[in-house]
């Protein structure tokens, strides 16, 4: 690869444990971090220099063990045991340090280097929890150093410890178990066929192929090695008839008791000093009455803040947009230059103007719910409701995830641990309106219509959603395996973290969507210049203006909307000849409404298709598409015949 | 005794995981496992999950009905 060979590090921990946080700040700030189980599901890889000394460090998305049927969670796997790291930075929550050091210990079971965080003292602090990092260091023989990650706490230290490691090595010493597991591991160990792919350790190896649900490695280990498979059976039976239990649930045991015992000999929990503050804030926030006021006032005020945010901000912006495409039109008169000018600010205003001012606070206020832990929490909340469309609690984060952008939304389906929850929730995100719809709501019925009647609108897309999730789970009658979901301590949000997240996401908009926004706004100018576009207004005549009621020129920019929301808006200025602020005096309220009926059911945007593909698979984006499709005729037609 | 039908408030300890192999997986993996003592904390309206809090390592989580309902638990004080 490269020389000289630039050391791996790979940073892993539990869900929560703080480590995208850790990882950012060594990273300079390039990964996603969020207080939902399971939010950075993809990893991120930065090459950073310390002091003159290049590493190649990596993020894992959080793991609970290293022995797991989460789709999330496998990546850790793959990555971990196929990519041997040089480090391993072990992120531990000390707040909960009991359940953390059973990931520890697997860790290092598994013998690669590594350094351990012991992350969020402040947290464990304040819940009266106190460790001796020293004894921890001492039985396990990896150095163990307290950080607070959220204040760059510690991290010189951990740094100057995994240098340490990398320079001079280390021994781990792996805790044993009890002697008649040991025997049976040992047994597996021992009839491992030489040139066996071996990780890390056999011990290990051996481990895992008691533990791993199925058989390891698949069926090809059966075939390779006939006799293994065998082996691991009877090792398999001979655990279950003398603990009573299967072999996963033993071995898991002893690791729960052995984290237990480690964390009784070096952690002391002083029972006074008990954190009561955010236990009061929880049984508000998660009060059987008082919960859900609390969630549908955060969402009011998530749209009423953006709204009032974004109006004023928008008509501020615009004005010199109009006013520069007035003087280009008095100079440039009526030829192709002005189409071409007219279409470049048509599309650069519409970027700036018009969707940055409610993506930005959109944005915004998303990342701070994320970081406070309410996702969890709303999960908690919304259960019973889910239950009603055939999903559970786990499927609202990837939901309200969708609010801002369906794509993420879609990944971060991974979470779910059935393939059936997956697809129901995947195929239920792409009707979730967007922040791109959102701005299009927000731009065209509450500037129009009044807020009023965007927050109507909102509450019949979720109803929509509702009914369309009810009736596909009629279809798709698996029973789901039930929520189990970790509720996350909540955490005051760091402004610094939201800013960081919010730039990302409105730097990658910038990025990806602006290119499209001013393309196909040109493309749309050089249309109306050829007169290209009338051709495809008249064959999507009878569907756009017999069908819709709308006019006649709308019916490019429906067709165009599929591949950007934003489009669609800007587009729609274009193709209707006005300003924003004068659209009013060539379409009508009931126009305006049934066009974004239509705009926010159509296919939301080219890459949620793609992203759809990716994970499902082609026959369920097709599925999604066509229903899109269908359900935005069906709604948008039924709309205009109500008003 | 499971925890759906056990009290609120006070310590439970968890005698057996019954269910699938799945959900038994996770609930370890949580850090959920049988003679660990747990509390329940909460639950939703309309019969929605509830929350259960593990007194050793400090961490909740919330569990659907069925879940729950697979999750056998006994009362700590009536133990001698």
């Amino acid at each position: 690869m490269n020389s000289p060979k630039v050391p791996i590090v790979i940073f892993i921990g539990q869900p929560n444990s703080g480590k995208s946080t850790l990882f950012n700040s060594i990273a300079g700030h390039k990964a996603e971090t969020s207080n939902f189980p399971g939010t950075s599901i993809k990893h991120t890889h930065s090459r950073v220099n310390i002091e003159g000394r290049l590493l190649d460090i990596v993020d894992l998305p959080g793991t609970y063990s290293l022995c797991t049927t989460d789709p999330a969670e496998q990546v850790v796997l793959t990555h971990l045991f196929s990519e041997r790291p040089d480090l391993v930075v072990n992120v531990v929550d000390a707040s909960t340090l009991s359940r953390g050091l059973e990931l520890t210990l697997e860790l290092v079971e598994l013998g690669y280097p590594m350094v351990v965080a012991l992350n969020m003292m402040d947290v464990a602090e304040r819940k009266g929890i106190q460790v001796d990092a020293l004894k921890i260091e001492k039985i396990l023989g990896a150095p163990v150093t307290p950080t607070i990650a959220a204040h760059g706490r510690g991290v010189k230290e951990l740094l100057e410890r995994a240098f340490d490691v990398l320079d001079n090595g280390q021994s781990l010493r792996t805790v044993r178990w009890s002697g008649d597991i040991e025997e049976k591991v040992a047994d597996v160990e021992r009839l491992l066929p030489p040139g066996f792919p071996v990780i890390s350790n056999s011990r290990f190896t051996a481990v895992k192929l008691i533990e791993t649900a199925g058989h390891a490695c698949g069926d090809f280990l059966g075939e390779v090695e006939p006799g293994l498979k065998e082996t691991v059976d009877r090792v398999r039976r001979a655990i279950e008839e003398h603990r009573g239990a299967p072999g996963y649930e033993v071995i898991s045991a002893e690791r729960h008791h052995q984290a237990m015992k480690l964390f009784e000999e070096t952690g002391r929990v002083l029972h006074g000093k008990r954190m009561t503050w955010d236990k009061k804030v929880d049984a508000v926030l998660m009060h059987p009455f008082l919960g859900y006021v609390i969630l549908a006032a955060v969402f009011l005020a998530f749209f009423l803040i953006i709204f009032k945010v974004g109006s004023p901000l928008e008509s501020l912006l615009l004005g010199p947009f109009t006013k520069l495409k007035e003087a280009l039109s008095a100079r440039l008169g009526g030829g192709l230059m002005f189409y071409l000018a007219e279409g470049l600010i048509q599309g650069v205003g519409g970027g700036v103007a018009i969707v940055l001012p409610y993506f930005l606070p959109l944005l915004f206020l998303m990342s701070a719910l994320e970081d406070l832990g309410y996702l969890a929490r709303a999960g908690f909340l919304l259960d019973a409701f889910m239950h009603r469309i055939g999903l559970h609690g786990k499927s609202v984060s990837p939901f309200i995830l969708g609010f801002g952008c369906n794509v993420p939304a879609i990944v971060s389906t991974r979470i779910l641990e059935s393939h059936r929850d997956r697809v129901l929730t995947s195929i239920l995100i792409p009707f979730i309106p967007c922040s791109a719809r959102t701005t299009i709501v927000l731009a065209l019925v509450a500037f129009y219509l009044g807020p009023l009647w965007a927050m109507g609108f909102y509450v019949g897309n979720l109803l929509v959603v509702a009914v369309i999730g009810w009736v596909i789970s009629r279809f798709m009658k698996e029973p789901s395996p039930g929520l189990i979901l970790e509720i996350p301590s909540l955490k005051a949000p760091r402004l610094v973290s939201i800013l960081r997240k919010t730039w990302l996401q409105v730097y990658s908009f910038v990025k990806f969507a602006w290119p499209l926004l001013i393309g196909g706004s040109l493309v749309l100018s050089l249309l109306s210049y050829f007169r290209a576009d009338r051709w495809i207004n008249d064959i999507l005549a009878p569907l756009v203006v017999k069908g819709l009621g709308l006019p006649h020129e709308l019916g490019v920019t429906l067709v165009f909307g599929f591949l950007r929301k934003e489009l669609s808006l800007i587009m729609m200025l274009q193709a209707l000849g006005v300003d924003y602020q004068n659209l009013m005096t060539v379409i009508s309220r009931e126009q305006i409404i049934v066009f974004t009926v239509f705009i926010s059911f159509f296919i939301p945007c080219l890459s949620t298709f793609v992203i759809l593909w990716k994970e499902i698979g082609k026959k369920w984006a097709f599925v999604s598409a066509g229903l899109s499709i269908g359900i935005a005729l069906v709604l948008s037609w039924a709309v205009r015949l109500v008003l | 005794m499971n925890l759906v039908n056990a009290p609120h408030n006070t310590p439970l300890r968890i005698v057996d995981l019954v269910g699938g192999e799945g959900t038994r997986r996770r609930l370890m993996a949580l850090g959920f496992h049988k003679g660990d003592i747990v509390e329940l904390d909460g639950q939703a309206i309309f019969r929605g999950p509830l929350l259960v809090r593990g007194c050793r390592s400090d961490t909740t989580i919330a569990l659907g009905r069925g879940v729950a309902q697979k999750v056998l638990v006994e009362l700590v004080h009536e133990q001698p």
